[in-house]
Formats: C-alpha cells, structure tokens, sequence
C-alpha cells in the first residue's frame, strides 16, 4: 500500500491538547523530573517556612524552571548524537564505497607505514 | 501522508523538514511552560478578593520585561538558523520544473533529456483498492533519493501553490514569475501533497505525489519514460 509509516494516533498523549509526550524526544523525561522537582521544592520550602501561598509560587517557579532546563539539556545532547549518528552514516557510507580504492585512506595509511620502514 | 484525525506534522523526509519539526517540538514545550505560569496565575487571581492597595511594583515589571524578552529569544535563535538553513543553494543535481496548471500539474526534467508529463489526479471511481482518495495522482514525480533537486515552480493560467509537507516545502506557481526552491529525500517513500493556493472549482484536486527512489531505479525509469 503506498504512502509513509505515521505512528498511530492512539499511541499520543497531549499535554493541555497540544504537547505529545509520548513521540517528542525529551518531552516525558522533562515533565517529569519537572513535576518531581516542583513537588520537592514547593514542599521543601512549605516545610522550611509553613507559608503555603508562597510554596506554591516556589513549587510552580520551580515546575518551569526544572522542566525548561532540563528541556534544553536533553535537546542539546540529542542534537550533537544526531550530528554524530550523521557522521558515522556518512563515513560508513564513504568506506564502503572507497574500500580497496586509491581513495581508501586506511590503504595511504599503510603505504606510508611501508615507505617508513 | 496523514492520518485521519491527524494534527500534528507528517514524518520527516527531508533534513530540512527534520529540523522543523525538532523547532516545532521546542515551540511547544515554551509553550507548555507559557500555559502552566498563565493557568497558575489565572488561578491564584480568581481565588483573590478584587481589591488591591498596589502602588509601584518595580520588581514585578522588571521581571514581566525581561522573561517574555528571554523567551523570544529562546524562541528567535533556533528559528532564524532554520530560515537561513533554508535559503541555502547547495549545487543541486537535478532540475524539476513544476508548472501549475487548472486543475493539474506537469513536470519538465530537462537536465539530460527531455521529458515532460502530466499528472493528473486520479478519481475516486478509479481508485484502486488502497489507494488514498483525493491524492494518488496518474504520474508521480520520480525522485532520487540523497539527491538535492530543485524545483522551479510556475504556473500557466492562475495562481497555484507546489507543497508537499513532509518535504518541508511549499512555494507558490506564479503566472509569469518563476520560484526556485530545492529539497532533498533523505529516504525511499513516496511523498503527498496538495496544491496550496486557492485556484477554482477543483483547486482540491490537484494532489502533488513525490516519489523518490534509488538512484539506480531513478535513472532506470528516466530512460524508460524518455525512450
């Protein structure tokens, strides 16, 4: 049957109807030690305090903060993995079709180690 | 394609489109962020008398200032690198010239030979079992794949508009005028679209299909429809 492979639509879940958690990379692990982080700070400053009004405003402060840093962390380390599963296509790619070849830079490499000794 | 109840944007299938949809998917968690201190605000407001004895509140304005500045440019960075990803003319190995007529499209390859077709779409009444209606067409466009090509969009009668989604490319067929955009498949697949700027009676049936393959089944098909 023609046309690409999408992932079903019952397998999404939408934070507030428009964040998929489920199928964005990073998505789930940020709110989620967002929310773990805003629990222990909001109670943690409850605790330390017992001023439940400006708790929450800790806990929620928190919430953001966790979730958008921890956001930004993820992203960058999936950017430079993309970077480097693009490389490693690319020099696989290169060795397959060069192997053997004058091309071949392991084959200069030997040459070179022969002409030494 | 996309599903029926589909909101979100279609796999990926070009790099371009890639760093899209990564851009798209930091929109929303801003956005998400923007939406929980905005819920939390509204809720802490209604739980409040409406009486207020405020005089200056310089901090807050600090802060009202200075967060929405950070997030624009949280947001404007990774945005503008995209749009200037996009505008780059990296030496394209084939020319495909697009041409938008009411209600089809025909495609020009003339790099090598010349070879020119029409496609159509095809209607629901012939549709083979399977097929998705409304967007299989007669010809298809035959890419190859891991080939940058660029596409010259014109059209012959009224305005149309080239997109296909999950390429990442929409530009508009111009009487008159001819627009240059380029993509590269970076995957076999066979790719949907449909004309983007209202054209007449039958503006909704005029689907684009891509088809890119290998690069050997490309020049192979090219010699075949050529001869």
């Amino acid at each position: 049957m023609a046309g690409e492979g999408d992932s079903e639509p019952g397998k999404s879940f939408k934070l507030l109807g428009f964040l998929d958690v489920k199928n964005v990379p990073c998505a789930r692990d940020s709110v989620l030690y967002g929310s773990l982080g805003s629990l222990v700070m909001g109670l943690g400053h409850f605790l330390a305090t017992s001023r439940v009004r400006r708790s929450c405003d800790v806990a929620v402060g928190g919430y953001i903060c966790i979730m958008l840093g921890y956001w930004f962390y993820c992203r960058y380390n999936l950017a430079q993995q993309r970077i480097r599963q693009r490389m490693l296509k690319e020099g696989m790619k290169n060795r397959v079709l060069f192997e053997g070849s004058y091309l071949d830079p392991e084959k200069e490499q030997t040459g070179s180690e022969r002409s030494d000794s | 394609m996309a599903n029926h109840s589909q909101l979100t944007l279609q796999d990926a299938a070009s790099p371009i489109m890639e760093e899209l949809v990564q851009f798209h998917d930091h929109a929303m968690m801003v956005a998400l962020a923007i939406c929980s201190l905005v819920l939390y605000l509204l809720t802490l407001v209604l739980s409040e008398k409406l009486s207020s004895s405020t005089v200056d509140a310089q901090a807050i304005e600090l802060v009202w200032t200075i967060l929405p500045a950070a997030v624009l440019i949280a947001l404007a960075l990774p945005s503008l690198r995209i749009l200037y990803l996009m505008d780059e003319v990296n030496e394209p190995d084939l020319t495909l010239k697009a041409i938008g007529h009411q209600w089809y499209w025909s495609y020009e390859y003339t790099d090598f030979k010349d070879l020119t077709f029409d496609s159509y779409m095809t209607p629901t009444t012939d549709l083979p079992l399977g097929h998705f209606r409304l967007l299989e067409v007669d010809h298809r466009v035959i890419v190859p794949t891991e080939s940058t090509v660029r596409v010259i969009v014109t059209a012959d009668d009224v305005l149309h508009s080239w997109a296909v989604p999950s390429l990442g490319v929409k530009t508009d067929a111009i009487p008159g005028r001819l627009n240059q955009t380029s993509f590269l498949a970076n995957r076999v697949g066979v790719f949907y679209g449909q004309c983007s700027e209202i054209c007449g009676a039958n503006h909704s049936f005029m689907p684009i299909v891509v088809e890119s393959v290998p690069l050997a089944n490309f020049e192979s098909w090219s010699s075949l429809t050529s001869s």
